[in-house]
């Protein structure tokens, strides 16, 4: 099943390469990935869409990387996701217009044009942009790029899952699945 | 043989830190020196290694601490890493190896590998070319944190001297903390150069790593709960019980409650061998009456083991009745393989220390005999096995002499390396102590027990080191025999179980295809002969009444020495689970003699 992870890591050197190289050593697919900056200086958050049969075994697996501060799946939790599509279309003169109502209807918006060619932007969620994508294709879309998506859980705590803060003392927070 | 030594002087080490001030130009250091200096306010007394051009700085500062700091010259970086894991697994402390950049670094992939697989502290120094040239293909470069990011607990590349002193202090905190591993520590030349006032007032920073905890106190009493009440309870002892020191608690929890104890390839010496509730190994090469207590019995709890497939077999059929309890200190550990009805999360001694404070004396004792039922029509040591008529020597001769030796002189360790003889000296040597029997596990890595023994033989000078090996694992780092006979290692013995053919596939081909037995038969010098070559004492045995005399000759020889057992070339390992097979399901000797 596809799960959407969000990680707090420390800025240390390769630690992304560590998180995706963990993913590929259990042959995990992963399906986007995200990382960035967080509100905390020298801490990452990351968003990562992959695809595990045990998602548990998986976030166990991430907190063994010496960075990794936090992980929490939210797929099961409230939250929002978005993502950003740039897409560049061929766009003769006397497309533009219908080009353009088009785009608007998705809540896209056009950010650049050059000789035939305009490119527009959506952020939404990725079924929304798969969506605006494949209507784009009719118009002779040539370029398409995205983002990855960005989630973050709605509320205090991010999971049904998660769990009392790292130094409450008595049941690590790891421990959620653990015992009977 | 030859009494010639090395004809220069071997370093003693002493221990203690600071080294004498009149050396050292206080306060400024090189990068090398901080290197050094770092590693003796870990503890540091021996360092496995070989210099090259990226690490000669570092080389050119060990010069000064030679007395405090030994280093031994190996002859590859593999068995320079295996040595460090034989120091690490005989002593618990980190062992530590050194390798230039480029080759010298790849060459000690395997061996990280190895105590990645086997949780050994094992700190890695490499050197690495200079900032200057990093990313260009300059001369032995290799992105060696890159190789190596799978395979170690962590690592790191160092290009600023001031980082030194907490990058060490972090990196051997972190290889000998919760679950011990492998940590690599990757100097550019100019770091090693550079001069700089060191700061040794480091304070840990690893948010991310909290390899400790409380254990949990109402797992502890669910675990307690489900073995006092269950019929048929069964310990599986890992190498977390090792790692732990809780050989005293496990022994205090099975004396407690009578439940029998199963002791896994790394678990062995957690548990006395002689002690009447130890009823052996279990998994593939196990026993079979531990094999059948482990499918049968209602509660498992499994102290500090990871349910490896070789112990488990086909997983989803492993232990159909049983409520399992794993007690682990990783997390990850928990359910990977198997699934848990109760886990306790923490080191194998806390967690049994917990458990011991809530669980009540009880006994198993019908249990425990219908297993010793099972085990006197399935256990048989040594008879079993046919003795061809033309053979003199079958290996199992061997392993009784060998047997016989150990529990009769004490003072030994054993290090096995991988294959049919690994096999068959953990179901044939009694073993009864903690850290008597080190071997390659969970990587499987042919080779390793010559440099390994080397290892143990340098942290147990007093002590006689046995490494049991096959001809085709001797022939792969039989180089490290110059290593022992240049630092004058005098207590390890190498005994070859010598049967011409890579013998555990070649008993698979016999079993499983055909008896094709496609790039298996192996030839080798006389491995006698190629011990007198390097200086030690060679002896060569193909009769059964030549094996103990020899053992007793190799032992009592003040000197370290390679004895030739040459056996019966096509003998077996049985019992046997069939490669993806149900534990259940074994064999237990070849067909034409069942």
């Amino acid at each position: 099943m596809r799960h959407t992870l969000v990680a707090l890591m420390e800025d240390r050197p390769a630690a992304l390469n560590r998180v995706l190289g963990l993913l590929r050593g259990r042959a995990l697919a992963v399906y986007s990935i995200a990382f960035g900056e967080s509100e905390t200086p020298g801490v990452r958050r990351i968003t990562i869409v992959v695809e595990t049969t045990d998602v548990q075994q998986t976030i166990k697996q991430l907190n063994r990387l010496i960075e990794v501060l936090e992980v929490t799946d939210v797929t099961n939790a409230e939250y929002v996701v978005r993502e950003t599509a740039l897409v560049k279309i061929h766009a003769p003169e006397q497309q533009r217009e219908e080009i353009r109502t088009v785009a608007e209807g998705f809540g896209a918006k056009i950010v650049g044009i050059c000789g035939p060619t305009v490119v527009f932007e959506m952020t939404d969620t990725p079924d929304r942009l798969g969506e605006m994508i494949e209507r784009a294709k009719v118009f002779g879309a040539c370029e398409t790029m995205r983002s990855g998506s960005l989630a973050m859980a709605l509320g205090v705590t991010t999971s049904p899952t998660e769990v009392p803060a790292r130094e409450e003392i008595g049941r690590p927070w790891w421990q959620a699945d653990g015992a009977c | 043989m030859t009494e010639e030594r090395f004809p220069f002087p071997v370093p003693v080490p002493a221990s203690g830190f600071p080294p004498p001030a009149s050396r050292l130009p206080p306060p400024e250091r090189t990068g090398a020196q901080v290197m050094c200096e770092a590693l003796l306010r870990e503890n540091v007394e021996v360092m496995f290694g070989i210099p090259g051009g990226a690490i000669m700085p570092f080389y050119h500062a060990m010069w000064e601490y030679r007395d405090c700091l030994r280093h031994v010259l190996c002859r590859h970086e593999q068995g320079a890493g295996h040595a460090a894991e034989g120091y690490a697994r005989s002593t618990g402390k980190p062992g530590v190896c050194v390798a230039t950049s480029g080759p010298g670094a790849t060459n000690l992939v395997t061996p990280i590998a190895n105590a990645w697989m086997d949780s050994t502290p094992l700190v890695a120094i490499t050197g690495q070319v200079s900032s200057a040239v990093l990313g260009k293909d300059a001369f032995q470069e290799t992105d060696i944190t890159g190789i190596t990011l799978p395979i170690t607990k962590h690592n790191y590349r160092v290009t600023r001297a001031e980082d030194l002193p907490s990058v060490f202090h972090e990196a051997f905190h972190i290889a000998r903390s919760g679950r011990p591993g492998p940590v690599l520590i990757d100097v550019t030349k100019d770091t090693q150069q550079a001069r700089v006032v060191p700061d040794w007032d480091v304070t840990l920073n690893v948010p991310g790593f909290r390899p400790t905890s409380a254990i949990d106190q109402h797992a502890v009493r669910a675990a307690a709960s489900l073995l006092t009440n269950a019929s048929k309870p069964l310990i599986l002892a890992g190498h977390g019980v090792i790692i732990s020191g809780a050989v005293a608690e496990l022994r205090a929890l099975a004396e407690r409650t009578g439940i029998p104890v199963v002791t896994t390839l790394h678990g062995i010496g957690a548990f006395p061998e002689d002690h009447p509730l130890s009823i052996g190994m279990p998994g593939m090469h196990g026993w079979v009456h531990v094999n059948r207590a482990i499918q049968e019995c209602d509660v498992l709890i499994n102290i500090g083991a990871r349910f490896d497939d070789r112990v488990t077999g086909k997983a989803s059929t492993f232990a159909p009745r049983a409520r399992v309890i794993h007690i682990d200190i990783d997390p990850s550990e928990i359910g990977k393989n198997v699934k848990v009805a109760v886990a306790i999360i923490g080191d194998a001694r806390s967690a049994l220390t917990a458990l011991l404070e809530e669980i009540p004396p009880r006994d198993a004792a019908i249990w425990l005999n219908d297993i010793r039922e099972s085990q006197a029509t399935h256990q048989h040591r040594q008879p079993y096995l046919r003795r061809p008529e033309t053979t003199e020597l079958m290996p199992h001769d061997v392993y009784a002499a060998l047997n016989a030796a150990l529990n009769e002189r004490g003072g030994y360790r054993v290090v096995t390396d991988v294959g049919q003889h690994q096999m068959w000296a953990a179901q044939l040597i009694e073993w009864r102590r903690p850290r008597t029997h080190i071997t390659s596990g969970g990587a499987g890595t042919m080779g390793f027990a010559v440099p390994a023994a080397m290892g143990a033989a340098i942290a147990h000078p007093d002590e006689t080191i046995w490494a049991i090996v096959g001809d085709g694992g001797f022939q792969m780092t039989n180089q490290e025999l110059a290593t022992i006979n240049q630092e004058g290692i005098r207590n390890v013995k190498v005994a070859i179980v010598n049967n011409g053919y890579l013998g555990m596939v070649r008993q698979w081909q016999q079993l499983f295809e055909g008896k094709r037995y496609s790039g298996t038969p192996l030839s080798g010098p006389s491995f006698a002969g190629l011990a007198e070559a390097y200086g030690l004492r060679g002896f060569t045995i193909d009769r059964i009444e030549q094996a103990q005399d020899s053992i007793c000759a190799a032992w009592d020889h003040d000197g370290s020495a390679v004895l030739d057992f040459r056996v019966e070339r096509e003998a077996n390992v049985f019992p046997l689970v069939p490669p993806g097979s149900s534990i259940g399901e074994m064999i237990t000797r070849e067909a034409s003699h069942a």
